[in-house]
């Protein structure tokens, strides 16, 4: 194997993407943690007056986990892994530096425009794209300059194929930057007439039924190519990275990737089953998300495969469990995506608790799983010092795997169950349960998840306070680690 | 089998056992389809997502790994040349061919309406139940009706009935004073009895007051000689003349039928129309359970 | 070929492009012109209704309510008449939600009142005791933005034909000259409610927003 000794990669922007994704995740997963105890406890409604009710904290908590810490994940690595496999340093270009920082700025600035906006109620109401026109505007600019870093440092690349990562990326890249635009077309009414009333507001260019259409279009595959499309792009490169195995199978990836690419785009009309779009399109829906599982499992078992023999490694780095544990959460999140996108398991599972059950295997066990493994990896190469602990990174793991269980496995059951009995009719043929008795029974189920939202929690904090002990006050290291990476 | 498939599936059957137990305690429909196959999807993704990433991990311990390379790494990582697994392949296969089977036959393209389906729904329901409830006795009118009040009327009337501290009508009572005193003073024009509207301003000042507290006691004790005004339509026992004006004396059917069919607009606010919401089966139950609410 | 295409970004890209775009067109497109179609008799919503609809936006009741009733009989017992396409038409954004948290509201205006909003949006315990429905107290004191729901009214008459009549125009003129009847619906709301607070500042000629929001809850039918 050739060595990379002779280049020096420049990760001064993921460095500053790894600051945000830890700021952005402790955020995000602290609100998190307020809206789950609000539900069991409504008390906790009323601690920060009208900003501080579970309505106005719920897109909060999704939009600073998705834009803020997501994104900056997704960056934090593009910037790293981008030049490792194109073997080309940043520093090598002084446009592409300044690019990149400009990326780093400009988000930085419209994050914080897109807090502030979204808590004093300025928001568009689609689920996923809260944001108003002039914040859009933003986006679409934050999103260019990436785009300019990807295509640059292709542009002047020395590897000439194009890694596994990469493919991802430049999905996750065109995929949103497609759905982005179209679902946030809209009309400012500030200008639409003689400038009355509100400059933030606007109306939607759809509405109704197509709005949903374009909604789900969008929402679902915003999924797809922010939580699935660039966390694979990380598992391809830092598990066999990080464990010095080659991947299991070319020809696995190859087709992971084009089925996936081409079957995610038809499933997201499984938002929409029983409501007023017809029916062959939910049966569209329907069929294509069953179709998916395996172009999804394809790289979550490539990666498993990867590890074959490895069982060693898998018991004595933490990172590696991480990593491990990440794929089969992807594998579960991806089978029951499918299920409940089923007619007839949909008719009970929509609405329910189920669902945000449902999306936190995915977020919790895969993606934040993922971008944690990816840091603490990235860390020891970016800052040149061995990871401060571990133990601690050992505890982590044991604490948040045994919240994330304890999240989806109530969610699950409390789904099911209020979906059942909104259903439930008695012996004379009345619904059985008041709406009020299906909301008290799920109590006991919130308090579960609340309690695991409080230990996902301390486990994000301890991995932030592991990773700012790395960069500060750890051991220097000499050398940049091959593959496993050097911990005390 | 190896012991972390095992484990694996005896969480999935832990999960399973956890789900079953839940909604068994609530009572739900298990003959409902839609429920059957909602548990038999959880059965699904329990036992694959467990059994099947166990099964690979546990090759981690068994298997090694082996293949031939392709000539070019990327940073230091290789890739085998290795063909799909097939089980992967023939599942991948398998779900096509399911895909097939539900455009076709599940819910077949050019044939399937949901609107449909649901118009079979309430057809057969309806059959069912209204062939069964049709000369119901007044022990089933009265269990029937606690169960749609406390669905439909409890979040206004309270789960007793007891109008939530005069947030809606309190029916351990007929009426309060200060609703007989507004009908009398502005009248009442919205139940559409036969005998039309009630006039305004029937009584005043003392007399009004003497009916009112008259009313509201639930017509009990001595009789104010002023409520004869009234028993010329209301009766003189308050029960409405055979349903010509409303029963001011108790809850009947006539009375809840009415208010369900016109709405109500009082002292104490609005109360909605039912109409259309209800069948009459059910109207009958909840007049049946209004009137013995104490 | 593939190889190819890896050592190709452009081409590449282009690939991954047509692969993930197509689906789009077929997913959307056709329903276009059919799903905009409102239902006979179907109103565009007042600019009271608007404002309203704003406040819901904003405190972000989507979070907790569904507008959807789907077609099983458990829902239509529950919430009414299935919803259907046309009746969203003037939808914009479409407020169908992704939870039920708590009830469908799709047609919560026809089995609750002016009377009963005020003292659950003041108080949801004091109605329902097990809710967990956060208190909007708020609503009671902050002012709604009509102005800006009437630039949406006029907005959407002029750019998507929604048919509203002459009065709305977009202008600062018009706006000045329909702002009493805005106010005059408001009244009609206020009447049915009991906060003092609320009914001084409607006599004032101000709108709160749980005025707007009330007014907004009951067209919900
Ligand atoms: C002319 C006939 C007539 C007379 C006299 C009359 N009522 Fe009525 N009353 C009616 C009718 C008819 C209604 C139902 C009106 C409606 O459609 O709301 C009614 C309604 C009422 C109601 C409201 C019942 C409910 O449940 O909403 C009360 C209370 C009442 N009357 C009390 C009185 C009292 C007390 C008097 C005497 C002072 C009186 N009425 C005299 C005909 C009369
Ligand atoms: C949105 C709230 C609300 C709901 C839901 C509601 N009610 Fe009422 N109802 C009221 C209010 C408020 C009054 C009192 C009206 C007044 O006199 O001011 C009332 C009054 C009544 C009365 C007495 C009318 C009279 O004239 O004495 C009856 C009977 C009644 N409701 C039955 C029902 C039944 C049965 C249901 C359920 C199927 C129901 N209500 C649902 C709010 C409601
Ligand atoms: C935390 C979740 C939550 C939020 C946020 C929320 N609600 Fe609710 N809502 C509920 C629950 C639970 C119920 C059922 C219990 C009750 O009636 O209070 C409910 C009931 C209602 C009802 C009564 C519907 C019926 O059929 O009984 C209305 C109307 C309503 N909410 C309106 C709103 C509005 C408007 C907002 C936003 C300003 C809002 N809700 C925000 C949870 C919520
Ligand atoms: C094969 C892949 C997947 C399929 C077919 C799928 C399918 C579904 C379905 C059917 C729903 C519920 C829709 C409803 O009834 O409300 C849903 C919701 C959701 N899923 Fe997935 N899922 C998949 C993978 C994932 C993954 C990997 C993640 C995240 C990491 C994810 C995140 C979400 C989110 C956030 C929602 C909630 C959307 C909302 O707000 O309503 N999904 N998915
Ligand atoms: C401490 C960890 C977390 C806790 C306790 C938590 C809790 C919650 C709660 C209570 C909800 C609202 C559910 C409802 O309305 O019923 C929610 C929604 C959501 N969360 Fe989290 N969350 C956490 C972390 C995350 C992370 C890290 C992500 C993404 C990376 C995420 C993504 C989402 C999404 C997409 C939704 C919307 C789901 C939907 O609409 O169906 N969450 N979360
Ligand atoms: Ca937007
Ligand atoms: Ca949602
Ligand atoms: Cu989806």
């Amino acid at each position: 194997m050739q060595s990379n000794a002779a280049l020096e990669y420049d990760y001064s922007v993921a460095k500053l993407f790894t600051y945000t994704t830890i700021l952005f995740g402790f955020l995000g997963m602290l609100i998190g943690t307020l809206i789950a105890a609000q539900l069991a406890f409504p008390e906790l409604n009323y601690l920060l007056g009208e900003y501080g009710t579970f309505s106005r904290l719920r897109p909060m908590h999704t939009n600073i986990v998705i834009f803020g810490f997501t994104l900056s994940g997704i960056w934090a690595t593009f910037y790293y892994v981008g030049q490792r496999v194109l073997k080309v340093s940043m520093a090598e270009s002084k446009f592409l530096m300044f690019m990149g920082k400009f990326h780093f700025w400009l988000y930085f600035v419209g994050a914080l425009l897109a807090v502030i906006t979204l808590e004093l109620g300025m928001t568009q109401g689609k689920e996923y794209a809260v944001f108003e026109w002039p914040i859009d505007i933003v986006i679409v600019i934050i999103w260019v300059s990436w785009g300019i870093s990807i295509f640059g440092l292709i542009g002047i690349r020395r590897e000439k194929t194009l890694y596994i990562s990469l493919w991802y990326y430049i999905a996750c890249f065109l995929g949103i930057a497609m759905l982005y635009l179209f679902n946030n077309m809209s009309v400012p009414t500030y200008f639409a007439t003689e400038n009355l009333g509100s400059f933030m507001h606007s109306v939607s260019m759809y509405s109704g039924t197509n709005d949903a259409l374009v909604q789900w279009w969008y929402g679902h595959n915003a999924v797809a190519f922010g939580f699935t499309v660039p966390i694979v792009a990380m598992v391809y490169y830092f598990l066999p990275k990080e464990s010095g195995q080659a991947i299991y199978s070319y020809k696995l990836s190859l087709l992971s990737f084009w089925g996936l690419m081409f079957v995610y785009l038809w499933a997201g009309s499984h938002h929409l089953i029983w409501s007023t779009v017809p029916d062959w399109m939910q049966t569209m829906g329907s069929v294509f998300s069953v179709v998916l599982i395996l172009p999804s499992w394809g790289s979550a078992i490539n990666m498993l495969l990867t590890m074959k023999g490895e069982w060693n490694q898998l018991t004595d780095n933490p990172l590696i469990k991480f990593m491990v544990l990440a794929s089969t959460f992807y594998m579960l999140s991806t089978l029951e995506g499918p299920i409940q996108a089923i007619k007839s398991v949909n008719a009970i599972a929509h609405f329910t608790d189920w669902i945000p059950g449902h999306v936190h295997d995915g977020v919790l066990g895969w993606v934040v799983f993922m971008i944690m493994a990816a840091l603490f990896h990235m860390a020891p190469r970016m800052f040149k010092r061995e990871i401060y602990s571990k133990s601690l990174m050992e505890k982590q793991f044991w604490l948040q795997t045994t919240a994330v269980v304890l999240y989806f496995t109530s969610m699950w059951i409390a789904g099911i169950t209020q979906g059942m009995m909104w259903r439930a009719v008695d012996e004379y043929g009345n619904l059985m349960y008041s709406f009020i008795d299906t909301v008290a029974v799920l109590h006991p189920y919130y308090v579960i998840r609340a309690l695991a939202g409080v230990m996902y929690l301390v486990g994000f904090i301890m991995f932030a306070y592991n990773m700012v002990k790395t960069m500060t006050a750890s051991k220097e290291l000499a050398q940049e680690p091959q593959f496993r990476s050097p911990m005390a | 089998m190896n012991s972390l498939v095992i484990k694996a599936l005896a969480f999935a059957a832990v999960l399973i056992i956890g789900t079953l137990v839940a909604v068994k305690s609530m009572n739900v429909n298990m003959d409902d389809t839609i429920n059957q196959l909602t548990l038999l999807g959880a059965v699904a993704i329990a036992v694959l997502a467990f059994g099947v990433s166990a099964k690979y991990i546990n090759q981690m311990k068994t298997d090694t790994a082996t293949g031939e390379l392709v000539d070019h790494n990327w940073d230091g990582i290789g890739e085998y040349k290795n063909e799909l697994p097939s089980g992967w392949a023939y599942a991948f296969l398998g779900t096509l061919i399911w895909t097939v089977w539900y455009w076709l036959v599940g819910y077949p393209v050019n044939a399937y309406s949901q609107i449909g389906e649901y118009n079979q729904e309430v057809l057969e329901y309806n059959k069912k139940f209204e062939e069964k409830h049709k000369n119901a006795d007044a022990a089933t009118l009265k269990a029937m009706g606690e169960s749609i009040f406390l669905v439909q009327c409890a979040p206004c009337h309270g789960e007793t009935g007891d109008g939530l501290s005069g947030k809606a009508q309190d029916f351990t009572k007929r009426m309060s004073k200060e609703q007989v005193l507004n009908v009398i003073t502005n009248g009442s024009d919205q139940l559409k009895y036969p005998m039309g509207a009630m006039p305004g301003g029937m009584a005043s000042g003392a007399d009004a007051e003497a009916i009112a507290a008259y009313v509201a006691g639930g017509m009990k004790g001595e009789q104010p000689a002023a409520f004869g005004v009234c028993a010329g339509c209301h009766g003189m026992d308050g029960k409405g003349n055979g349903g010509t004006a409303p029963n001011i004396a108790e809850y009947d059917e006539t009375l809840v039928t009415a208010v369900l069919t016109h709405g109500k607009k009082g002292v104490i606010g609005a109360m909605p129309s039912f109409k259309g919401r209800l069948t009459p089966v059910q109207e009958k139950a909840l007049a049946s359970y209004i009137s013995t609410i104490k | 070929m593939f190889h190819w295409l890896e050592k190709n970004p452009f081409f590449f890209a282009v690939g991954v492009f047509v692969v993930i775009a197509f689906a789009g067109l077929i997913e959307i497109l056709p329903n276009f012109a059919e799903a905009s179609r409102p239902v006979t008799g179907l109103k565009p919503y007042s600019v009271l209704e608007l404002a309203g609809k704003e406040v819901y936006k904003k405190d972000n009741c989507i979070a907790c309510h569904s507008q959807l009733i789907r077609p099983f009989k458990s829902e239509t017992d529950r919430y009414g008449q299935v919803s259907l396409s046309g009746e969203y038409a003037y939808d914009r954004p479409f407020l169908w939600g992704s939870k039920r948290t708590g009830p469908d509201l799709h047609r919560v205006g026809n089995y609750r009142t002016t009377d009963w909003h005020e003292n659950h949006m003041w108080d949801p315990k004091s109605v329902v005791p097990q809710s967990i429905m956060p208190a909007y107290k708020h609503m009671f004191t902050n002012l709604a933005d009509i102005e800006t729901a009437y630039a949406e009214a006029s907005t959407v008459k002029a750019v998507f034909n929604t048919p509203y009549g002459p009065e709305i125009d977009g202008t600062k003129a018009g706006w000045e000259k329909y702002k009493p009847t805005v106010l005059e619906e408001a009244k009609k709301i206020a009447a049915d409610m009991k906060n003092k607070d609320v009914k001084d500042a409607v006599a004032r000629g101000e709108v709160p927003e749980i005025v707007a929001m009330i007014a907004y809850l009951n067209r919900l039918k």
